[in-house]
């Protein structure tokens, strides 16, 4: 074969090879890239999923075994008393809650929940417990959470139509350490809660047992005409809570009046002693716009000083009604505007008008025996309460509630000079 | 055949349509052949036994991904997977299964065996004959990554066993090899099917170690003229093992279902389709009749030369092991 044949075929074979080494070039490139795609893609199909909107920061994972929810409470009030029973010092802007909220579910069945607070300048934890949900009518709480009494302490804070709940909330507990279970025993029409706890003080929280007596409480609520469809009742509501146990060691209540200013403290040397019996018959009614919320606590309890020992009871009602101007549907939940507000985009958000009457008393034994002194402690509180709630959004709420409350007794020379009291709130909540 | 059923729904905790029954296989990567007609032929045999509808799903990928997702989860009835050390790990840190799953089936619970081989073009350009040519300049190697792949593992160690055997043990020298064969690999699949379509299909690299029987299905289905097997002098006996995932099994209520449909796979009939899939058969009938089909090569085991599959994994394969200090991605 001629030289430049040889030549020229070892160029063309060269060449050749050249664009075989270069066409597995692009065939290696061309294959790892789609090696790369389909990890992406299977990583993408394991990651979680992080979303933000009203119901706070949730982290879940693919499968749906993991859910974590961030939330938040604050709560910005404004106090200020008017009048000749206004206490020096007591106007105050403060931090009402501050309360982040953590909760979720794992594996489908057991939620948690973990909220403490740091307003007024203190940490608490409130609220810190798990929820088994395997058989959804008789679920099990463990841990620190509400116990079932009073129907305006089982409202969540942000959700009542008044800035501070109503005279009954006095007498139930508001936080206890224990175990219950509750459930649909009718799914959404027979509700009903039985635990027991450590026992707390009325409207206190505690984290320890103080003997080894336990208060033992069960709520039944009915809402016999949920769902029927146009049946002016389907927004009844009605139940009571019940509870009792021992209360040697449990710390004596001091009870607050709408303006969070304590009016009624035991005397020296009272301890708890014996037994506390609560019974709290309780309902609301919902239709439209219009909502109605009542409860009656009556609290039996022993106290002793010396060598005295007796039962006292304390009674406490309340009739709470509300109206949104706006025409959204009251509910037991904040109701979600139909507009959000935006001026711009003529959004005004929803208005609420409120107001409440209630009453608090302590049985005249409580003086006869020495419990409390008549000069500093009234046994009677009367209040009525009124106010405007306006929900900008979903999340932010901004209230202004003016409470007048009368006192019998509780000064040296008669009554204790009545309270007036105005606050405002800035609130967002979401959870 | 009617109590059956009520029978098998009643012990479940989850309720199956009456009369039906589930089964979920995880498997590794190439056997989606051999289980399709496995799992055609129980279902038959098992309604013609016990009246009950029974329908196989099939889970395929990496061996070690397979194990590592029944651990997170998934709900595998049997494991079919590519190595013993990904059913231990099933065993050992989920505990779904006893510890001494291997022993409850014949032959180590591995009811067919393979090795690794290698699949060339047609003509064999590159003039691979065994072993030693992976690592010529020049020659590009597809094997998928040992990390998700058992196959990649049984690659892996076949070519280490060489390098041994060669170098007379030298542990250092048989790291060289393995290493310099890395350096020929461009794509790293996670899985032996996945290498396959990177080798037969997108025609990238020069040789594929492969799966005896995957090679043989590669042949089948690309042709003849377009590929052929290359049996090295020496390779690994691999030995796929097969297990019932108890836990899952008593929860669903498929625990006999189950252990029957393992047991299937060493009768003649479950024998006589792993080898139409090339698969080599334990059962020695079957095993003369399809034997000329396999090519004979000196074969040694985990056990022989690694002392079994933990050491094996823990000294290679393991996080900082020796594939993770001879691979660089690039380099």
């Amino acid at each position: 074969m001629p030289a430049r044949a040889q030549s020229d075929d070892q160029k063309i074979q060269d060449l050749e090879q050249k664009v075989e080494e270069l066409d597995q070039r692009v065939k290696v490139t061309e294959r790892n890239n789609e090696l790369k795609d389909e990890d992406a893609a299977a990583q993408a199909k394991n990651a979680a999923s992080v979303t933000a909107d009203t119901g706070g920061f949730t982290i879940r994972s693919n499968d749906g075994n993991f859910l974590l929810k961030i939330g938040a409470d604050l709560q910005v009030d404004n106090r200020a008393f008017v009048g000749d029973g206004a206490a020096a010092g007591a106007d105050t802007i403060l931090l009402r809650r501050v309360r982040p909220t953590f909760s979720g579910t794992v594996y489908k069945y057991v939620d948690y929940f973990f909220r403490p607070d740091f307003g007024q300048g203190t940490t608490v934890i409130y609220d810190a417990y798990l929820e088994l949900k395997y058989v959804p009518a008789a679920k099990v709480r463990v841990g620190k959470f509400k116990p079932p009494v009073g129907l305006e302490r089982l409202q969540s804070d942000d959700d009542t139509s008044f800035v501070e709940r109503g005279l009954p909330t006095l007498l139930a507990p508001s936080r206890d350490i224990g175990y219950q279970i509750s459930g649909d025993a009718i799914p959404n029409l027979v509700n009903y809660s039985v635990g027991v706890f450590n026992g707390v003080p009325d409207n206190g929280l505690s984290d320890a047992a103080v003997s080894s007596h336990r208060d033992y409480a069960a709520r039944l609520f009915l809402t016999p005409f949920n769902g029927a469809a146009r049946n002016p009742l389907s927004g009844l509501g009605f139940g009571s809570g019940i509870s009792g146990g021992g209360v040697d060691g449990i710390a004596l209540p001091a009870y607050k009046t709408f303006g969070q200013t304590t009016f009624f403290t035991f005397a020296s040397g009272v301890t708890s002693a014996g037994h506390r019996t609560r019974l709290s018959p309780q309902g609301y009614y919902y239709l439209g716009p219009f909502g109605l919320l009542t409860e009656y606590t009556l609290t039996e309890e022993g106290f002793k000083k010396g060598l005295v020992q007796r039962d006292i009871a304390f009674r406490a009602w309340q009739v709470a009604g509300s109206y949104i101007l706006t025409g959204e549907k009251k509910s037991f939940a904040s109701p979600t505007p139909k507009k959000a507000f935006d001026w711009r985009n003529h959004g005004w958000g929803a208005v609420e008008l409120a107001a409440r009457v209630g009453d608090f008393s302590a049985e005249r034994g409580i003086y006869n025996y020495g419990f409390a002194s008549p000069a500093t402690s009234p046994r009677r509180a009367h209040e009525w309460v009124g106010g405007v709630n306006w929900y900008l959004n979903r999340l932010v709420r901004i209230s202004t509630d003016y409470g007048h409350t009368d006192f019998e007794g509780g000064a040296a020379n008669g009554n204790r000079l009545p309270e007036r009291a105005l606050i405002g709130r800035f609130q967002i909540n979401f959870i | 055949m009617r109590l059956t059923s009520l029978l098998l729904i009643a012990a479940g905790p989850v309720s199956w349509a009456a009369g039906a029954v589930k089964l979920l296989n995880a498997s590794y990567d190439p056997t989606r052949e051999l289980y399709q007609q496995v799992n055609a032929a129980f279902v038959k045999q098992w309604k013609a036994k016990t009246g009950v509808d029974l329908a196989i799903s099939q889970s395929h990928g990496g061996s070690g991904s397979q194990a590592r997702s029944v651990m997170d989860g998934l709900q595998a009835d049997v494991v079919t997977l590519a190595l013993a050390y990904d059913i231990d790990a099933i065993a050992d840190k989920a505990g779904l299964l006893p510890r001494n799953w291997q022993s409850r089936f014949p032959d180590n619970s591995s009811p067919y065996t393979s090795t690794i081989v290698f699949l060339v073009r047609k003509g064999n350009p590159k003039r691979i004959k065994d072993w030693n040519d992976l690592v010529r300049p020049g020659v590009s190697v597809i094997t998928p990554n040992p990390k998700t792949s058992g196959g990649a593992r049984w690659n892996y160690l076949a070519a280490w066993g060489y390098a041994l055997r060669q170098s007379g043990n030298d542990e250092s020298k048989a790291m060289d090899f393995v290493a310099r064969l890395y350096k020929n690999v461009p794509v790293l699949d996670s899985g032996a099917r996945g290498a396959t379509t990177t080798f037969a299909q997108r025609g990238i690299g020069d040789v594929l170690l492969a799966w005896e029987n995957e090679a043989f299905l590669a042949i089948d289905e690309l042709g003849k003229d377009k590929l052929e097997l290359v049996a090295p002098s020496v390779s690994i006996l691999a030995e796929p093992p097969v297990a019932v995932v108890d836990k899952v099994a008593a929860r669903h209520g498929t625990a006999a279902v189950a252990k029957a449909y393992i047991e299937f796979l060493y009768s003649p009939e479950g024998q006589e389709i792993a080898a139409r899939n090339h698969y080599r058969p334990r059962l020695k009938e079957v095993a003369d009749r399809y034997g000329s089909q396999f090519p004979r090569l000196a074969l040694f085991t985990v056990d022989e030369v690694f002392g079994g599959w933990q050491k094996a994994q823990k000294k290679h394969f393991d996080e900082g092991g020796t594939f993770d200090r001879i691979y660089r991605p690039g380099r």
